[in-house]
């Protein structure tokens, strides 16, 4: 199980809880807005620490989606 | 294209001729001079993707050949059978509103401001539509190659870049907004040329207002093709060649577009909106000959917070216009530096960059639509 973390900089305004709950995949700019290290989360730790930032953002700026299942054979983790 | 065909639904076909760029000219002069060429690659793109509705998406400024695409689509109506449906569309005429997401998200209902996109616009568009945003040229060059065939197309171009391609003049040339059609390998010289500039020039902007500057030496013998652009360090972009003549500061001209292109941000994106004005600020005392270098030192680690975290890719665009001033002007910025009173920083304006104190309703919400 993975998961594409993305954040949409147009609801972003800084408020920076993503970080507290994914610190190491979300560093935060001099502002405070976020910008996401770890595009793929793919340890079960990780993904449930990036679903419960998206969670946490009260603008719902954080971005967490199931990756698509790639065909056999495909490797999931480039 | 293919994506769009592939896609789930019937896909939205626009036409971007919504020029942004201040000093272009290719999408205006198409439109006014050859409409029925644009129609017609917009007609075989629509019957490629199997849609009978395009939409044409142009800009509200003055100058706009929103009449003549009028008259050209009421010619067709009388004419061609084969048509699809034609929509016309007037969107606010702001630097980002050109954006193939902004133009989707306008023509769908929206506000003419990019969006942040998950799905590729082919995909899935603002609508929930796969959705193909075409430039004007674009789908002209579509009718070109449609007439004369791929060997006849070919022929135009160079094997890495078959057909021809449009630039628009700016600057200190004879006709500035003149637009011509390079085929082959002709180069920026050659354009020059047949404009009347006989030697290079100190340097050409390529590309746009955010393009990159290339010393005048190399743009002349550079042939403009996306591969020999690129060994330059430059795109073609929009096909904007603007030309800074000897005697002329590149880095006071980089200045008033970097603090136009700052006033043009969507406001959407908090770095963008924050990290902009900073760079042009920073920016501007370089040109003046107030920054040291600690002061180029920050301006370039903003440069990098900046990049790659908007929406679209505006704020990228600026950086790297920064980028190339500093790679290209290095000894000018060594002389600004030492805080010597450029030479040249009293040379009238050179390239045509809009003044944002004339914006007027700039703040106002109901831009966008």
């Amino acid at each position: 199980m993975s998961v594409e973390v993305r954040i949409d900089p147009t609801l972003c305004r800084g408020h920076a809880i993503c970080a507290l709950f994914f610190s190491e995949g979300i560093e935060l700019d001099q502002w405070g807005f976020g910008k996401v290290t770890v595009a793929v989360a793919d340890t079960p730790r990780d993904v449930r620490r990036a679903r419960r930032a998206a969670s946490a953002c009260p603008n719902g700026a954080l971005v967490v989606r199931d990756r698509a299942r790639r065909p056999a054979g495909d490797d999931a983790r480039p | 294209m293919e994506t769009a065909r592939l896609a789930v639904g019937i896909p939205l076909v626009v036409i971007n001729a919504g020029e942004s760029e201040p000093a272009s000219r290719k999408d205006r002069f198409l439109c006014a001079t050859r409409p029925h060429l644009v129609l017609d690659g917009a007609a075989l793109l629509a019957t490629a993707l199997g849609v009978d509705e395009v939409v044409v998406h142009l800009h509200r400024a003055p100058g706009s050949p929103v009449g003549r695409l009028e008259a050209a689509v009421a010619e067709r109506l009388r004419h061609c059978a084969d048509d699809p449906g034609w929509r016309l569309s007037a969107g606010p005429d702001r630097y980002v509103s050109g954006e193939s997401s902004a133009v989707a998200g306008f023509v769908d209902g929206g506000e003419a401001r990019p969006r942040f996109t998950t799905l590729p616009l082919a995909v899935a568009g603002p609508s929930g539509r796969p959705t193909v945003v075409s430039n004007a040229e674009t789908v002209a060059h579509l009718a070109v190659l449609a007439r004369t065939g791929p060997d006849g197309w070919a022929a135009r171009g160079v094997p890495s870049s078959p057909g021809p391609r449009l630039v628009t003049l700016a600057g200190a040339v004879t006709h500035p907004g003149r637009v011509l059609e390079l085929s082959g390998a002709a180069t920026v010289g050659d354009a020059l040329l047949a404009d009347g500039v006989v030697a290079p020039p100190a340097a050409v902007l390529i590309g746009g207002f955010a393009g990159t500057w290339v010393s005048g030496e190399v743009a002349w013998q550079t042939p403009f093709t996306r591969d020999a652009l690129h060994c330059v360090g430059a795109q073609p972009g929009c096909g904007l060649l603007g030309v800074l003549p000897h005697g002329a500061c590149a880095l006071t001209e980089t200045a008033r577009i970097v603090s136009y292109l700052a006033g043009e941000s969507a406001g959407q994106c908090g770095t963008c909106v924050a990290g902009l004005p900073r760079l042009a600020h920073a920016w501007a005392g370089l040109a003046r000959g107030d920054l040291r270098r600690r002061g180029v030192r920050r301006m370039s680690a903003l440069g990098d917070t900046v990049e790659g975290s908007g929406a679209c890719g505006h704020p990228d665009a600026v950086v790297r216009l920064i980028r190339s001033t500093l790679d290209t002007f290095e000894d000018d910025v060594v002389r600004h530096l030492a805080g010597r009173p450029c030479r040249h920083a009293d040379h009238p304006p050179v390239l045509p960059v809009p003044d944002p104190a004339c914006r007027d309703g700039r703040d106002d919400p109901g831009m966008w639509r």
